[in-house]
């Protein structure tokens, strides 16, 4: 076993070549990323982790299929990223929508970030980026109009939905606490918009009549794709420690957001629309559960302040282009122009879920 | 149902741009003898329709055919409008290839649509035939090319189209089946609706949630309130800056809390424009309606961050320590200053070094007299109380409406605190005392100008 000869020092990412190793390497991060590391003349490996090989992979990229969800599969990992000399490893095996199949995401966001960490630990890697969301705030009433990285992390109210993902963020902060040397980033993102990427977010948008609460407009942030993409590159090109909310500049409320994208909005009681999507979500008909539905009553807006400071992110797209940009989109699939859903749509472990 | 719109849509899509185009070829089936008589000579259309063309540049460059035609023939005076739907759309259709022979019959020809009867029916005829000899005479020099003998056809066909009184009649069938197909789609009023719905919102709004346009749009009815029904006086507003961040702190009354509004439109119609935001509170923004109304014309929910991040922007900021308890204050309380909260503001304003403008709003607690409260079933509507107004829930919702009482909005002198440091926040007895200082200063101004006052509606 790997465990033998563990490494004394910190591996340090090399002046010339880095090593990135990636879980969840099929996901929609995962993919454009490793479309992007592969053209980066100063990443010399993509280490990709998954269950299923991501279609961007190139002749960088090594695939190894992995399990997080399998008992032993630390060992494994650690096995894998000394095999590689890992140097830079990029987590980010998490869900993109809430699923049903709660206790599976348990052990793939909470229990599959400890086996990450545990092999990070055990082969000394010297940098890890973690895929958080704003999201984890939660949308709640008493939340400042702008949500900074202090700010603790509620989650849904009454729900246990994203407790799996606050977990793995704890998990991830004692782990960068543990040893100051060692550069962990975490990016705390907006909800994605964009031609190609695929949550509920986007499905709910996508509807040709969209559901909203009656009596609500809360102001809602989004983050384009491409920028969400390019603040993963920016985190594993700097070195810079510390967690930030990567979001996209500008705010637009709910009703705002749903004409943009060319929807047809209709206002719904909130005790009716929980009531209905309770019964909708246990028919598996529908892609959030009720909890979800405060995000279209309350404010989950972060502040980007921080990344723009320090990490020296600077969103390419506002959060009014974002939804333009996928309200364009949305036109060429309502004339048939494009397909209903990317190419490979949802993360490789919807496919395993079956969902 | 989503699936059945995608599918439906663009089949009709397409069929609608197909049809002028089926149409074009339909008619030149049916004159397809004519055009066969006249061939050889028809052909010359294409020769001359280039002289015309050099004699009209404005035809040739020109897309469409009729589109042109007001432009090249100044003696087609009809609006381009007025021509019936149908001929309109049927040649806007047209491909650029017809234009530039139907340009040039069209330009020297008058169409006989409705609107150009001032033109004599035989000058017209007289026109057309002189039109037809001369592409006749010149067809034989042009005899042999097919591509020109095809667009002289067709212009032959368009001619035909147009003077024959058939084509007319089903032209307005058309229109309306369209018109109907049209109107009976959902993505119609989907559109419609888009339109409808986004009226009075801007498309960008500030960090807030302040909407420019919706502001704009019930600027008018606050613009009334403050004007006719308050008729508010104002005292000692240029003691308000013009520029930089400035928390004005006031006395918060009324059970329908109106003077955060009011102390908005007292400095935006009389003061400057300046960005003007005013912290409300929590329960405001639990609720429905409220809370998206009061975000968009520029209402803040009151905490720290939210004070801080406005005063950061050196906004001028309106907060009323009293909070809730200052709206829920009984009739026979009126005008005593409740607890000043904890003295945040004194905080904030230490911590942002901002000077505060204390001021009194004199009127607003008579607007609404509160009676008593109704605390016990209100938890689950996320009310703090239920008013009991003189007519409040004696005639519904009509008896929110508040009194015409004459208001009167004092703003004191600024009280600087820059002798303490920002770290002076952190000292809760010297915060305690300066909260005191500002919450004595404001019942003063309170006091005195109730002893002024001679009339609650009048004074």
């Amino acid at each position: 076993m790997a465990t033998n000869e563990r490494p004394q020092a910190l591996r340090r990412t090399s002046p010339r070549k880095r090593v990135v190793a990636m879980s969840g390497a099929d996901t929609f991060l995962g993919r454009n990323l490793i479309g992007l590391l592969e053209e980066d003349p100063h990443v010399g490996r993509i280490v990709a982790v998954d269950i299923v090989n991501p279609p961007t992979s190139g002749h960088k990229t090594r695939f190894y299929q992995v399990d997080l969800t399998e008992p032993s599969v630390d060992a494994r990992l650690s096995e894998i990223l000394k095999a590689e000399a890992v140097d830079t490893f990029v987590h980010l095996a998490f869900l993109a929508s809430p699923t049903y199949a709660t206790a599976w995401a348990h052990e793939l966001e909470s229990v599959g970030t400890k086996h990450v960490l545990d092999a990070c630990r055990e082969q000394q890697v010297g940098k890890f980026v973690l895929w958080s969301e704003t999201l984890l705030y939660g949308p709640h009433p008493d939340n400042p109009n702008f949500l900074t990285e202090a700010h603790p992390l509620r989650g849904l109210r009454g729900s246990r939905f994203l407790t799996d993902r606050i977990g793995a963020e704890r998990e991830t902060r004692r782990f960068a606490e543990q040893d100051p040397g060692r550069v962990v980033t975490i990016l705390r993102l907006a909800p994605m918009l964009g031609p190609t990427v695929q949550s509920y977010v986007t499905r709910w948008l996508s509807r040709r009549i969209v559901p909203t609460m009656m009596g609500f407009d809360p102001l809602l942030q989004a983050l384009h794709e491409l920028d969400a993409v390019a603040a993963f590159k920016l985190a594993i090109d700097r070195d810079v420690p510390g967690t930030f909310n990567i979001v996209g500049d500008g705010v637009l409320p709910v009703s705002t957001v749903v004409k943009l994208a060319g929807r047809f909005a209709v206002p719904v009681p909130h005790f009716v629309a929980h009531q209905v999507n309770s019964v909708l979500w246990a028919a598996h008909f529908n892609e959030a559960p009720p909890a979800f539905l405060d995000l279209l009553r309350y404010l989950c807006v972060a502040d980007g302040h921080r990344a723009r400071e320090e990490l020296g992110f600077l969103p390419a797209f506002t959060t009014r282009e974002a939804v333009l940009d996928f309200g364009g989109t949305l036109r060429l699939r309502d004339a048939r122009l494009l397909s209903k859903e990317p190419a490979r749509s949802g993360t490789s472990r919807e496919h395993q879920a079956g969902a | 149902m989503s699936d059945d719109r995608t599918e439906r849509e663009p089949r009709g899509r397409g069929a609608k741009k197909a049809r002028p185009v089926a149409r074009a070829s339909r008619a030149g089936a049916g004159g397809a003898p004519a055009a066969k008589k006249t061939s050889s000579k028809a052909a010359a259309a294409k020769a001359s329709s280039k002289k015309t063309a050099a004699r009209k540049p404005s035809a040739r460059r020109a897309p469409r055919g009729m589109g042109t035609e007001p432009a090249a023939e100044p003696a087609a005076k009809r609006p381009a409008a007025k021509r019936p739907a149908a001929t309109a759309r049927s040649f806007e259709a047209a491909p650029s290839v017809q234009a530039e022979p139907f340009a040039e019959v069209g330009g020297d020809v008058p169409a006989d649509s409705a609107p150009a009867r001032e033109v004599p029916v035989d000058e017209r005829l007289q026109d057309i035939e002189r039109n037809l000899d001369r592409l006749l005479s010149e067809a034989d020099t042009a005899a042999g090319d097919p591509i020109a003998r095809r667009r002289a056809a067709e212009a032959l066909n368009q001619i035909a189209e147009r003077l024959s009184p058939t084509e007319r009649r089903d032209n307005p069938d058309e229109t309306l089946f369209g018109t109907a197909r049209e109107l009976l789609s959902t993505d119609y009023y989907f559109r419609q609706w888009g339109r409808v719905a986004m009226r009075n919102r801007s498309e960008e709004v500030d960090d807030f949630g302040l909407d420019p346009a919706y502001e704009q749009r019930v600027l008018p009815f606050f613009k009334l309130l403050y004007e006719r029904w308050f008729r508010v006086r104002t005292e000692g507003l240029d003691r308000v800056p013009t520029t930089g961040r400035a928390l004005v702190v006031a006395n918060h009354s009324g059970t329908v809390p109106w003077d955060g509004v009011m102390l908005k439109m007292a400095v935006q119609l009389e003061h400057s424009r300046r960005d003007f935001r005013w912290l409300a509170e929590d329960f405001v923004f639990h609720m429905p309606f409220l809370g998206a109304f009061m975000n968009r014309i520029g209402a803040v929910r009151a905490c720290q961050e939210n004070a801080e991040r406005l005063l950061g922007r050196d906004a001028l900021v309106a907060v009323f320590p009293e909070g809730i308890k200052g709206i829920g204050k009984l009739f026979r309380q009126r005008y005593q200053l409740q607890r000043f909260g904890r003295g945040g503001y004194i905080k904030l304003a230490l911590r942002m070094r901002t000077p505060i403008i204390p001021t009194a709003v004199i009127g607003a607690e008579e607007t609404n007299p509160l009676l008593f409260k109704v605390t016990r079933v209100t938890r689950g509507l996320g009310l703090p109380y239920v008013p009991v107004t003189p007519t409040f829930p004696l005639l519904g919702p009509l008896g929110l409406v508040p009194a015409p009482t004459r208001w009167r909005i004092v703003f004191g002198e600024p009280i600087e605190l820059d002798e303490h440091g920002p770290e002076a926040a952190e000292d809760a007895v010297l915060v305690n005392r300066l909260n005191e200082r500002v919450r004595n200063t404001i019942q003063g101004m309170i006091d005195q100008a109730l002893a002024q006052r001679t009339s609650v509606f009048w004074g």
